[in-house]
């Protein structure tokens, strides 16, 4: 595929600007408020207003709020009266932006906003995270997400395919990045790989190096069809290709090395062939080395410079973040060709894949 | 000093099994554990549909195990009030003899140093089986199961699962002053330059989505008018504490358009409250006033601090006012 600008399609649609606030331990205002701080940055850096937008979705989830229907006064944050045209997804606001973008197939919206929200600083993850998992089967058990990543991340060390040299080395890396990001929340963490290695283990083999923060955040993504796009930035990020990919719910009954959904969503988002950039969502360190190898992405590709999930981890929001950040990669940092990954379910069930190109 | 506010979700579910994991749990009952059979695989546990064609499977189940080899594991030192164990123990991936595929379960082994990968486990049974994957309490180390003789085995259809979940909110700036002004039973709002509209514990406009700060907060008068009102009559269900019929009313504050949506009139019977009726608060004397019901969720509510609403006698406002409106 050509990357000319004038090789565009009238109807190729890009991002045009992103916004997410700082991931932090507890933001003192409610979620709608972060929202409209988002928004109102993300419209602000492009010049637009509220009205100017043709649909927003909104992605977030009750359990993670606490509150049933806590989307509807989210929508506040769009200002929702006039009526507008606007969805919810309840998942990652990553995939509030793959509605978004089906949704500007019709070729009627110039202009859609997908937002990510979540305030995961009120319950505890280990009770939430029951909620999502298999009732029959799985739930009864307690099973919490760091277990769960535990018993992955030993079969990819028993397995040969890692380390825990090479997760340790993840989390200093991502560490070091998060470093240079205000954005992320963990920021003045050890670094020194052997010093990592000397902790002890939370849930063994993992440590806390391995594991996110739990955080609040909001994330925000506009997209613009290619003529709005172009009068709105000098350096549109393409959206080349976006696709997601489901496998079975229960992690027993897969091969937790590996991550085939990921594989084949990159592959019908247009494959990983001269990308750059890659922000993969990996909260745990054993899940950056499964999708890496799964992706089959070289030692060249630059990945999760933002300092990626595993520094700072808003529930509902972390997916968008990557987006955006892989956005800003060439919006602003340059790059021609940048890889966005997403995951939601336990263990890398369910994965999307956003590949974003700009104009040589 | 910051307001916490602590609530707790239930949720009682009762859900019915299906064909397939009603036959694994029935066989649990009388300690014997199947799988089903997709082409040469044994998949363990038993799933309606293969897990990687999603092709529907026939009915034909296989026993496996009791015994297994573990495949991953992770050691929980201090288990929390979600795990199944209340002593140190082991999380394991366990491909039990005659599976193709792996069970996760929990592995009581005493210590961190007795568990390895490739060692081999057995089922501790329940004492009293009831049809549910912690039948199996735990796996021990060894070939030998654990527990009482093995009885019938019982028709299980239905499981019972008990979800919880705390959460504990501290209240945003805006809403730590609306709570502080609501003990002192004062409604304050904040008031959009914009729109001139007033909300009352938000902290912005939900129409123009600007943040509203201190600046825009005002006085708001306690009494108004009844917009809308519907008679429920109560059916029984978990949480549900009426059992007569009963009124939500909603009621526009007196000069605004702000409406407080879910209220109770109280002091006539429901069958007299009327839309255009003018109502007064009656707080809740000033001790037990409380902010357990204020979160950063939602749009502001009154609750715990305004036990209903009397009408004052005075003539109603005309109901047409009222009509073109949902609340
Ligand atoms: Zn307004």
């Amino acid at each position: 595929m050509s990357n000319e600008s004038n090789d565009r399609a009238d109807t190729a649609i890009a991002i045009v600007s992103t916004a997410y606030l700082p991931a932090v331990r507890r933001n003192d205002v409610t979620e709608t408020e972060m929202l409209i701080a988002v928004v109102d940055e993300a419209l602000g850096k492009v010049g637009l207003k509220r009205s100017d937008i043709g649909f927003s979705c909104q992605g977030s989830c009750d359990y993670v709020s606490g509150g049933t229907f806590s989307f509807v006064p989210n929508l506040d944050a769009m200002g929702a009266w006039p009526p507008i045209h606007e969805s919810h997804v309840e998942m990652d606001g990553a995939w509030a932006m793959y509605e978004a973008w089906v949704r500007m197939q019709h070729g009627d919206v110039e202009i859609a906003v997908a937002l990510g929200s979540g305030k995961s600083s009120t319950g505890d993850p280990a009770e939430i995270y029951l909620n999502e998992l298999d009732p029959y089967y799985l739930a009864p058990l307690g099973p919490d997400p760091v277990s769960l990543a535990a018993l992955q991340a030993r079969q990819l060390i028993e397995s040969g395919k890692s380390t825990e040299r090479e997760l340790a080395e993840i989390a200093a890396r991502s560490r070091r990045d998060a470093a240079n990001n205000p954005k992320q929340q963990v920021r003045s963490a050890e670094t020194d790989v052997d010093k990592l290695l000397a902790e002890p283990y939370l849930r063994n083999p993992l440590r806390k190096s391995d594991l996110p923060p739990i955080s609040d955040g909001a994330s925000c993504v506009v997209m613009a069809t290619a003529r709005k796009a172009r009068e709105l930035v000098s350096r549109p990020a393409w959206i080349a290709g976006i696709d997601h990919r489901s496998e079975v719910h229960n992690p027993a009954l897969r091969d937790l090395t590996d991550s085939p959904s990921t594989r084949l969503a990159a592959e019908k988002a247009g494959g990983v062939e001269g990308v750059e950039v890659a922000e993969l969502m990996a909260p745990f360190t054993a899940q950056e080395v499964v999708l890496r190898q799964a992706l089959g992405l070289g030692d060249d590709v630059v990945v999760n410079p933002s300092g990626g999930a595993l520094t700072g981890n808003p529930l509902m929001a972390t997916g968008l973040v990557r987006i955006a950040e892989a956005a800003e990669q060439i919006l602003s940092g340059g790059r021609n060709r940048t890889l966005a990954h997403a995951t939601s379910g336990p263990l890398l069930q369910q994965n999307l894949v956003c590949i974003l190109e700009g104009d040589n | 000093m910051s307001t916490q506010t602590s609530s707790t979700i239930q949720f009682p579910y009762k859900r019915t099994l299906g064909p397939v994991i009603s036959r694994f749990f029935s066989e649990l009952t009388a300690q014997r554990i199947v799988g089903i059979r997709s082409g040469e695989r044994v998949i363990v546990p038993p799933m309606e549909y293969d897990p990687e064609t999603g092709n529907a499977l026939e009915p034909d189940f296989v026993e496996v195990g009791p015994a297994g080899t573990v495949v991953s594991w992770t050691w929980v030192a201090e288990p929390g009030k979600h795990h199944p164990l209340d002593r140190p123990f082991a999380y394991a991936l366990i491909k039990l003899d005659g599976a193709d595929t792996n069970l996760l379960h929990a592995l009581d082994a005493g210590s961190e140093d007795a568990v390895s990968t490739g060692m081999r486990v057995a089922p501790r049974w329940r004492d009293e089986p009831v049809g549910r994957i912690d039948d199996i309490v735990a796996f021990v180390p060894g070939e030998t199961p654990e527990g009482p003789a093995a009885g019938e085995a019982q028709d299980v259809q239905t499981m019972d699962y008990f979800s919880t979940i705390t959460y504990t909110d501290v209240l945003s700036p805006t809403l730590e002053r609306y709570a502080a002004s609501m003990r002192a039973g004062v409604i304050t709002g904040q008031r959009c330059p914009q729109c001139n509209r007033v909300f009352l514990g938000r902290g912005y406009c939900s129409v123009d989505a600007i943040t509203l700060g201190e600046e825009h907060e005002e006085t708001l008068p306690d009494y108004g008018v009844v917009s809308n009102y519907t008679i429920v009559t109560p059916t029984p269900y978990p949480g549900q504490k009426e059992t007569e019929p009963f009124a939500r009313a909603s009621v526009v504050l007196h000069g605004d358009e702000m409406v407080i949506a879910q209220q109770q009139i109280i002091g006539i019977p429901v069958s007299e409250i009327r839309v255009g009726m003018r109502v007064k608060a009656q707080w809740f004397a000033d001790d037990a006033r409380n902010a357990a019901e204020i979160t950063s969720k939602g749009w502001g509510t009154v609750a715990g601090f305004i036990e209903g609403w009397l009408p004052t006698g005075e003539p109603d406002e005309p109901a047409e006012q009222y009509m073109n409106r949902v609340f």
